[in-house]
């Protein structure tokens, strides 16, 4: 196992490598610049100096050196948007709070979407599975941003029930801040399109185990529904359900601009697309070497949580022949 | 005169401690119908104190008497919205223009300001006069000017922030301009922000503490406009803390009208009045709060009444159409003059546009008439014929210049038929460019294409482009954009502002000797308004008549303002019978002011 931990997080970095290489040459190769001006073009000696302060007057391969070399240290350069700080404090306290919201869409969306396709899977085409397959639908195809502005309109502006958004600034804290009314909007809204799709996935994969022939013996034997279901159907539509769903966590926890923005959540996801407009070349490296080392994890975690649902599955193990 | 602390302060007063019951007297104290006698005695006293306190309420920090209709000073308080997407560094000018933080310019005062007629006012600077020279001016401070750590402002101020701005290191965003504004630029300005020459050889000094002087590279009578911009930072603070000192309460220093209070960047921004102020525009308002959100939720905040007031640019389509069918949101609905012009433009160098006949079958082929009505909506635009809109300085006030562009398709179908093209036989199919629009204001230019297309029977497709993919290649020589439509809007109110970028070495690749003459004449004539208004006039006429640019739309500015929101600033009627928050009016934050409810 250890060896075969070792062996991805080598494999990871070589990953974070390429990604940075393809990310530095895409960015520099789209035409535009960070220090572009709306209504006119800079002066030739304004935009040296521009370019000289921010290291740009050098050759994309010695800029990209430069970067590198600083960002294995850690020092991940200043944000061309924000420049009286630098990425690294940028993105730790804004990534705080998207991981705050996206820890919470994770409970909720997982929460009510396992529990949502176990019902309409054990209750299938029953009225319960229409109900869980229409709000499916609705999840899916609706966009978040659609919803955001459905929520804040018929919760916070005609019924006044919630506040409109704010993140722990504008509603009611319960529990030493640990829930606060201003949370529920953003994190229902953001958590419908993925909770769906796990209702989805949940629904499929527990349909095809309920009907395999050892849950009809396991039956037969006279186990109890709720055992038949726990020990024997959970269990192995688990397999196709982590690899599915996994990949929801790293999109989930790096934020949504649409979210944050409609919420007024002072996250991170909003540098994502801000970034790439801006041209905020430090900003746009450090926002993609996170997100590929999060799917890195990810990807990683999942290969671990197939030894733990399945024991006959061995992380490394070779071939026999 | 002073006001109680807590009088502006929105945070509840503390909690007063319990206290004990006073033990009873046993004495017999003497009453007249129940009061003690001797409180009678204070009674006069307490009634003028009384008085005093009340109407010490009705007074500002500085002192400033409220309007008789005023709610209590507590309750002035602004909310304004923030944009929490913006790409934002800074509060002042001097420092980013293109990176501004809500609430930009709170903390100091332009030398120049603008009244509703767009004529330059006092601002910081009292008054101002050209040497003999045409190129050495003098502005004279007002007596008094203090920071909000008690220290006066100076010229050495002003100086110190022009010399930071022209610093090849800070590397200003806005060092393009005093290079655009060519003889009007600040001398010496091109070689110190190139690093040729240091910033002490800046055209720009201070005689004494009160007095700037200030040399252009040569004659250039429009300059007091362009002081509008001069925004002054404190020398020490810079020195001290360096440029983004104003972002944090500890360190920020105002010479404005309001000073930082608190600030959380993507939440909220709170400015409270500066009790040190004493520029053009004391406050009325104690409070102005920044309430950061996206632009998407604006409206719908302004129903919920979490904000005060939007601007026109922050308004979709649909809440217009809800505005337009609210006889109260209209009413609050101020537009104080047209602020920019729309247009499609060319590249006249190269084949279909470089025939006059092409630009000009395009010119009468867009229906102004029926975008504005249909796709703007009257409240947000009216025709263009012209780059000058109606109210500006040498504007076509008399519709001389109107036929030159107006839509007739069937001469816009002589003149392609002229160009070689009948009926858009053979006429190569075209992409016109935009500069990333918004959805409103791309319907407009798609509306302005499909005009021309069913017109002249010629296949036009519209890209709306990234921003900076479009700058590139519109400043690119040769130019890369064929067809594009863009607008311009408004930096100064002189006619130079919006003609000169359709000079040769302007934002556009048309091209016109005698334009170019007719505009370097007109900028350089002193002393003779009529003249130099006819110099542009002509100069306007030959752009419309060789379609540098082909015109579509004036835009009008406006806010929504809630109704209790007050001044006349705003409220007045200004030329033309327009309202609202003109162009260069930042003398409206100290006017403006929080009405009783009705």
């Amino acid at each position: 196992m250890l060896i075969y931990l070792a062996q991805r997080l080598l494999a990871l970095a070589f990953v974070l490598l390429a990604v940075s290489m393809i990310v530095f040459t895409l960015m520099h190769s789209v035409p535009g610049g960070p220090f572009d001006t709306q209504q006119a073009k800079l002066p030739k000696a304004a935009r040296e100096n521009i370019e000289r302060k921010y290291g740009l007057d050098k050759p994309v391969w010695q800029q990209y050196l430069n970067y590198m070399s600083h960002a294995v240290r850690f020092d991940f350069g200043i944000p061309y948007q924000q420049p009286q700080t630098t990425v690294a404090a940028l993105i730790g306290k804004t990534w705080l709070v998207t991981l705050q919201v996206g820890i919470m869409t994770i409970i909720v969306a997982f929460g009510l979407g396992i529990t949502a396709g176990m019902f309409a899977a054990y209750h299938q085409n029953s009225w319960v599975d229409n109900i869980v397959t229409f709000f499916s639908m609705l999840g899916v195809t609706v966009p978040n941003f659609v919803i955001a502005m459905w929520f804040i309109l018929f919760f916070g502006v005609t019924r006044q029930w919630l506040p409109t958004g704010g993140w722990g600034k504008s509603g009611d804290c319960l529990c030493y801040d640990l829930l606060c009314s201003d949370w529920i909007l953003p994190v229902l809204a953001y958590a419908l399109a993925p909770m769906a799709i796990i209702a989805r996935y949940t629904r499929a994969s527990i349909v095809d185990v309920i009907r395999e022939d050892y849950v009809r013996t396991a039956r037969a034997k006279g186990l109890g529904e709720s055992k038949v279901m726990r020990r024997h159907v959970l269990r192995n539509a688990q397999i196709p359900m982590v690899t599915a769903l996994g990949t929801e966590i790293p999109n989930l926890i790096t934020g949504s601009i649409f979210i944050e923005t409609i919420f007024r959540i002072n996250g991170l996801g909003k540098f994502f697309v801000t970034s790439t407009l801006n041209r905020d070349y430090p900003m746009i490296m450090a926002t993609f070497l996170l997100v590929a080392l999060l799917w890195g994890i990810t990807f990683m975690l999942t290969d671990i949580a197939y030894t733990l649902i399945d024991p006959r599955v061995k992380l490394g193990a070779k071939k026999e022949a | 005169m002073v006001v109680r602390s807590h009088a502006y302060c929105a945070n509840p007063p503390l909690r007063r401690p319990l206290q004990k019951a006073p033990r009873q007297r046993k004495n017999k104290i003497k009453t007249i119908y129940g009061l003690p006698t001797r409180s009678l005695l204070f009674t006069p006293l307490v009634l003028a104190l009384w008085l005093h306190t009340s109407n010490a309420q009705e007074k500002t920090v500085t002192g400033l008497a409220l309007p008789p209709d005023a709610a209590p000073y507590a309750e002035q308080v602004l909310r304004i919205p923030c944009n929490n997407s913006a790409n934002a560094v800074t509060f002042d000018f001097s420092v980013s223009v293109y990176q501004p933080y809500c609430g930009s310019n709170f903390f100091n005062d332009p030398l120049v300001t603008f009244d509703k007629a767009l004529n330059p006012q006092p601002g910081a600077a009292e008054s101002w006069s050209v040497a003999d020279d045409g190129v050495t001016w003098t502005f004279i401070l007002h007596q008094g000017l203090m920071w909000s750590d008690g220290t006066p402002v100076t010229a050495h101020d002003y100086v110190a922030t022009f010399r930071f701005s022209a610093d090849p290191d800070h590397a200003w965003d806005f060092a393009w301009y005093y290079t655009f504004v060519d003889k009007g630029g600040i001398k010496n300005w091109d070689e110190v922000i190139a690093g040729e020459l240091p910033v002490e050889a800046l055209g720009v000094r201070a005689i004494d503490d009160r007095t700037l002087e200030i040399i252009t590279k040569g004659i250039f009578p429009p300059l007091p406009k362009i002081m509008k911009y001069a925004y002054a930072l404190q020398k020490k603070a810079l020195a001290e803390h360096g440029p983004y000192y104003n972002n944090e309460p500890a360190t920020a220093v105002s010479s404005g009208p309001f000073m930082l209070e608190s600030f959380d960047h993507g939440f909220k921004v709170v400015f409270k009045a500066n009790p040190h102020y004493k520029g053009y525009r004391p406050p009325r308002l104690a409070r102005i709060e920044g309430i950061y959100m996206s632009p998407a939720t604006y409206f719908i905040a302004y129903l919920n009444n979490e904000i005060d007031t939007i601007n026109f640019n922050d308004l979709s389509p649909a809440d217009f159409a809800t505005i337009e069918r609210d006889p109260e949101l209209l009413a609050n609905y101020l537009r104080p003059g047209l602020i920019g012009t729309d247009y499609v433009f060319f590249d006249p160098h190269n084949p279909p546009f470089d025939n006059l006949d092409v630009r000009k079958a395009f010119a009468h082929a867009i229906n102004r008439e029926a975008i504005v009505k249909s796709i703007y909506g009257e409240i947000k635009a009216v025709p263009a014929h012209t780059m000058l809109m109606p109210g500006f300085p040498a504007a076509d006030i008399t519709g001389d210049l109107t036929d030159y562009q107006r839509f007739d398709c069937g001469l816009a179908k002589e003149h392609l038929a002229k160009a070689g093209y009948p009926n858009g036989a053979d006429f190569p199919p075209q992409v016109m460019w935009l500069r990333n629009e918004n959805p409103g204001i791309a319907a407009v230019y798609q509306a302005a294409a499909a005009s021309i297309s069913q017109c002249l029977g010629i296949s036009i497709q519209v890209s709306n482009k990234d921003n900076k993919v479009f700058m590139d290649a519109l400043h690119e020589r040769p130019t890369k954009i064929a067809l594009g439509s863009v607008a311009y809007a408004i930096d100064f109110a002189d006619p130079i502002n919006l003609l000169g970028i359709w000079v040769s070495s302007g934002r556009h690749s048309w091209r016109h000797q005698r334009f170019d003459e007719i505009l370097d004449e007109a900028s350089n004539l002193i002393g003779e308004p009529a003249r130099r208004d006819s110099l542009f006039h002509a100069a306007e006429r030959i752009l419309v008549d060789d379609v540098g640019g082909a015109f579509i739309a004036h835009r009008w500015a406006g806010d929504l303002w809630r109704p209790k929101v007050r001044g006349a600033s705003i409220r007045d009627p200004g030329p033309n019978d327009t309202y609202g928050s003109h162009s260069g009016n930042d003398w409206q934050w100290g006017d403006i002011y929080i009405g009783k409810a009705q």
